[in-house]
């Protein structure tokens, strides 16, 4: 193409009268080798709007971060499991510490009576049999105590007796 | 809908949503989150996508009104300069022109990131996306004669500036 057509084409291209094929040839013609020298000012805008139209969002990992804000599904089960977890960690440290701190108190306190016979026969049973050895052992108690009463009546006559003869 | 058929379907705009993403808030970083934060909705309002007709202009107008929800809350100019590396590919140049061609892209970049918002929209979904007005019409809820006249506005602001800057000798 003559430089006279191509003049004509960018005056139309200032006045928004180009097609849009007729503006993509303006953009290729001015990336190509061929400018001629009075037209490297509109070149400039020509590459550059032709450059642009080459950017690219250079991101590798945008696809795999976007796809992992859209399927956050495992990520929400992972963090629901370790909410439960951590709940169920917090819960069972209450529940030992409550445990340990009633085993310390009971070693505090004397143990409680606590029943040692299931059956009432058998309860009544023994208590008589301590209560018969407890009554046994009072009879021994008193058969002594008689013999010491002899002693002590024994020398209470002696000391009336002493107490006429010095009268 | 399932994560594959978003795959195929949705994901490949990615590109253009970044690209208009990255017009509106001048920052790469921005671009990216306001990209994923469009699947994001879309993902999530992915029962009514039947209803919807044209999923790429959808995205397209997600993309903006994120976009210029981000600059707002930013409350910085977008007149920011575009530090990238521009591939273009010519393999016969000297490193000079190779500084020279980064040069004037950095140029171009500046003159259309210091237009004003909606011109600045309409020569980007025209001049990078290959639009058509009523496409563009239908994205920036604009009528017929406003993209014109946006357009115009923009493209004769940054062939002005281009020749002032030539003038000087830059």
């Amino acid at each position: 193409m003559d430089s006279d057509k191509i003049k004509d084409l960018l005056e139309r291209y200032w006045n928004c009268e180009t097609t849009l094929e007729e503006e993509q040839w303006l953009r290729d013609f001015f990336n190509s080798n061929e400018v001629p020298q009075s037209l490297q000012q509109e070149a400039q805008l020509f590459q550059y709007l032709k450059q642009q139209q080459n950017v690219k969002l250079s991101d590798l990992n945008f696809e795999q971060k976007l796809k992992q804000k859209l399927q956050p599904k495992e990520g929400k089960v992972r963090s629901l499991l370790m909410t439960g977890m951590k709940l169920a960690a917090g819960i069972s440290v209450v529940v030992a510490s409550f445990w340990l701190v009633r085993q310390e108190l009971n070693k505090e306190q004397p143990e409680e009576v606590v029943d040692t016979y299931n059956d009432p026969q058998k309860a009544f049973e023994e208590t008589k049999r301590a209560l018969q050895l407890i009554s046994k052992n009072f009879g021994k108690a008193q058969k002594a105590s008689t013999n010491i009463n002899l002693i002590n009546e024994a020398t209470e006559k002696l000391q009336k007796e002493n107490k006429k003869a010095d009268s | 809908m399932n994560f594959e058929t978003f795959q195929e379907r949705v994901l490949p705009v990615k590109n253009k949503l970044y690209r208009f993403a990255l017009r509106l808030t001048g920052s790469q970083e921005e671009a990216k989150d306001v990209v994923q934060e469009v699947f994001i909705r879309v993902w999530n309002g992915r029962d009514q996508m039947q209803e919807i007709q044209n999923m790429e202009a959808w995205c397209m107008r997600i993309t903006r009104n994120l976009s210029l929800d981000r600059v707002r809350s930013m409350n910085r100019k977008q007149a920011q300069p575009l530090e990238e590396s521009y591939n273009v590919r010519h393999e016969e140049l000297t490193p000079h022109e190779t500084t020279e061609l980064h040069e004037s892209m950095n140029r171009v970049s500046q003159l259309m990131a210091a237009l004003p918002e909606k011109q600045r929209q309409v020569m980007h979904l025209r001049d990078v996306e290959g639009y058509s007005y009523n496409e563009i019409c239908d994205l920036l809820a604009l009528d017929m004669n406003q993209v014109k006249v946006n357009l115009f506005r923009a493209r004769n602001a940054v062939r002005e500036k281009l020749m002032q800057l030539n003038a000087y000798g830059l």
